[in-house]
């Protein structure tokens, strides 16, 4: 065991290797950073140039760039509150405050640091856990898999804001998402649903236009409206004191990291649920772990813990979606399908081969992961005193490019001027939501999980009828879901009694 | 007026979920049943922040959601103005290129952006246009090797 960790490492480093990792990293770093682009597309793109390498050249030069793409995507997040990633729509929601709060420097410090330390979690996990979550990940059915996404959906919709008519709105937006997702070939028997007779509705609205719009276009909106910089009228922070600052409080908060990236590896564990999931999830676990009600409010507004819990996600379930692909070649999440294409392109076989004869080259992905992680946010951090100033450029001079960005990434979609059209509309939705109060996190998760709960609605139906709601592991996910809708009022009531213990 | 604006959302998703709820009530089992179990809900909670929102009390217990904050310091006639200017460059964007196709709308786009919205001089708006230019056959084009539909013009014209 000892020596394939050993060897590994040799592997990764040998200078073809490495070589071809650090190539890897200049594409999914300039990749993380444009939106809508996401890292899965690159690593398709490129799949055909590994043909003439070897499988540690291979796995070095695509995690490389895989895991690098997850880093910077949070960059683009905070800055201009465009995800540069799908995965990394979770950021914006407190980095980009902090941005426009003059405190951009503190915001990427701590994403970048947060992110390191989730990485490296995510690794250290992939080491040591496949022996041990292989009974879990099998003892999951589609009826507890159903539940587990219900979960996810019901915790960010807690977060909607306080009271009865704040959950009201986030659930309503979270089934809007998932009705939505609906849209176009039904998986079981091909029928098409709410295609307007268009031809492009028929694979259904595609994610990334969906996304990039409702996140980017209201942010622009904004922006040309305020008709200043990012950061306002504000006077530049000083850049290196926020960066510092930021990675400070990754150590501050060290245990909430932890946390959200042990959650990012369980997410990242299951089939399917992928990294979009695990970044809101660790948020809402962020959020719910505020203190009372008072300090619930400042999400949203600029809370580092907001930035530093999806963060950690964000590059943890990188290992934890590894687990299942290597020891079982059940690929985590959409990239990992593509690299299972990469498993087989190199003649390898996921599964228990992966454990034993090629057990070396399993761990050295474990390597690839940690040192381009390490790699990049040393990097980062030395280039993000130029990165940060962006925020104090005139909007009127930004605007521009971020919709040239926007609008080329969404294109990249499926090619058509309809994702523009796509883009344009649910950006449109995104700024009414947010002018009257409609969350549009719970949305966006509902419409990004929508295709799985369906399968996993229609299976657990088909096969166990109403009987699976009584499954013992159902029971405790139902249990565990109201507990989190429950949860707000809970806090809620306990901070009013606080108080009038307080008054009196 | 933003609280008639803002029942007109709530009537709005009203009527898409009663529309999607209507429309797959006649599909298979297998087809509606995501539709309906989404729908219905949907239905039923607009209605009920419809309700609330027409005929219930101030909303006092809510805190904000954690969400964008949009700016409040601009007046709103101003600001309204602004969202209609923005939503129109944004819409002759999508236009431009599906007439003219990428390659050329996005410098275009760029240059008259900087000229006629941010008036920004001949020199700086030109450099930035070039940059834009750059990052774009470098990067989408030649790097990545992205392919960038013709424009609607161009097939018409043949060239």
């Amino acid at each position: 065991m000892f020596d394939a960790l050993i060897n590994g490492l040799l592997l990764v480093l040998q200078w073809k290797a490495f070589s071809l990792m650090m190539v890897g990293m200049g594409l999914g770093f300039v990749v993380g950073l444009l939106p809508g682009i996401g890292g899965a597309a690159t690593l398709a793109l490129m799949l055909p140039f590994i043909f003439k390498m070897s499988p540690a050249e291979a796995f070095a030069f695509l995690l490389g760039m895989h895991s690098v793409a997850a880093t910077t995507g949070d960059i683009t997040s905070i800055l201009f509150g465009v995800p540069g990633e799908a995965i990394s729509a979770a950021t914006v929601v407190d980095g980009y405050p902090m941005a426009k709060n003059g405190e951009a420097g503190r915001a990427l410090g701590a994403a970048l640091m947060s992110s390191l330390v989730g990485a490296l979690i995510g690794a250290l996990v992939l080491a040591l856990a496949i022996p041990i979550v292989r009974p879990l990940v099998l003892s999951f059915g589609s009826p507890e898999l159903l539940m587990l996404a219900l979960m996810g959906i019901a915790c960010i919709t807690s977060l909607s804001g306080l009271g009865a008519r704040g959950q009201i709105r986030g659930f309503a937006m979270g089934f809007l998402g998932l009705l939505l997702s609906t849209i176009g070939q039904e998986r079981q028997s091909g029928a098409l649903r709410f295609d307007m007779g268009l031809m492009y509705l028929w694979d259904g609205l595609d994610l990334v236009p969906v996304l990039v719009g409702i996140f980017a276009i209201p942010e622009i909106i904004d922006l040309a409206v305020r008709g200043t910089a990012i950061a306002g009228e504000r006077q530049p922070e000083n850049l290196q004191a926020g960066v510092v600052e930021g990675i400070k409080d990754t150590f501050r908060h060290f245990w909430l990291v932890v946390r959200c990236s042990a959650v990012g590896v369980f997410i990242g564990i299951l089939p399917g649920a992928g990294g979009g999931v695990a970044q809101w999830v660790a948020y809402a676990h962020a959020v719910q772990s505020a203190k009372d009600a008072k300090d619930r409010e400042r999400f949203g507004k600029g809370d580092i813990r907001g930035v530093l819990g999806p963060g950690a996600a964000n590059n943890s379930k990188e290992g934890g979606e590894l687990i299942p692909t290597v020891a079982f070649g059940v690929p985590g999440g959409g990239a990992m399908g593509i690299l299972l294409g990469g498993f087989l392109i190199m003649g390898l076989t996921p599964g228990p081969d992966m454990l034993t004869k090629h057990l070396a080259l399993t761990f050295s992905m474990v390597w690839t992961l940690a040192i381009a992680n390490i790699i990049t946010v040393l990097l980062c951090l030395a280039l993000l005193g130029h990165l940060a100033k962006l925020t104090y450029i005139r909007g009127g001079l930004i605007i521009p490019f971020v919709l040239f960005l926007v609008f080329v990434g969404s294109y990249t979609a499926n090619g058509q001027i309809a994702d523009l059209i796509v883009t344009f509309i649910f950006g449109s939705l995104g700024y009414l939501m947010v002018l009257f109060g409609w969350p549009r996190p719970p949305f966006v998760l509902g419409f990004v999980l929508g295709k799985l709960v369906e399968t996993y609605l229609f299976i657990s139906v088909s096969r166990y009828g109403f009987s699976w709601l009584s499954h013992p592991v159902v029971l405790v996910l139902i249990f565990l879901t109201g507990l989190v809708i429950a949860y707000p009022f809970i806090q809620e009531r306990r901070s009013r009694k606080r108080e009038g213990v307080g008054a009196t | 007026m933003q609280l008639k604006l803002r029942s007109l959302f709530s009537l709005s998703l009203m009527v898409v979920a009663a529309y999607a709820a209507i429309t797959a009530w006649r599909w298979s089992f297998k087809t509606s049943l995501f539709p309906l179990a989404t729908g219905i809900p949907l239905f039923v909670l607009a209605a009920a922040q419809l309700i609330l929102e027409l005929f219930g009390r101030d909303e006092t217990t809510s805190g904000p959601a954690v969400e964008l904050e949009l700016s409040t310091h601009v007046d709103p006639a101003l600001a309204r103005t602004r969202v209609a200017g923005i939503l129109t460059w944004i819409a002759g964007f999508i236009l431009l290129v599906f007439l003219v196709g990428f390659p050329i709308a996005v410098p275009v786009f760029i240059f008259s952006f900087l000229m006629l919205q941010s008036r920004v001089g001949w020199g700086p708006s030109l450099s930035l246009t070039a940059v834009a230019w750059l990052c774009f056959y470098g990067l989408f084009q030649w790097l990545l090797n992205l392919p960038f539909e013709e424009g609607f013009i161009q097939s018409l014209l043949g060239i």
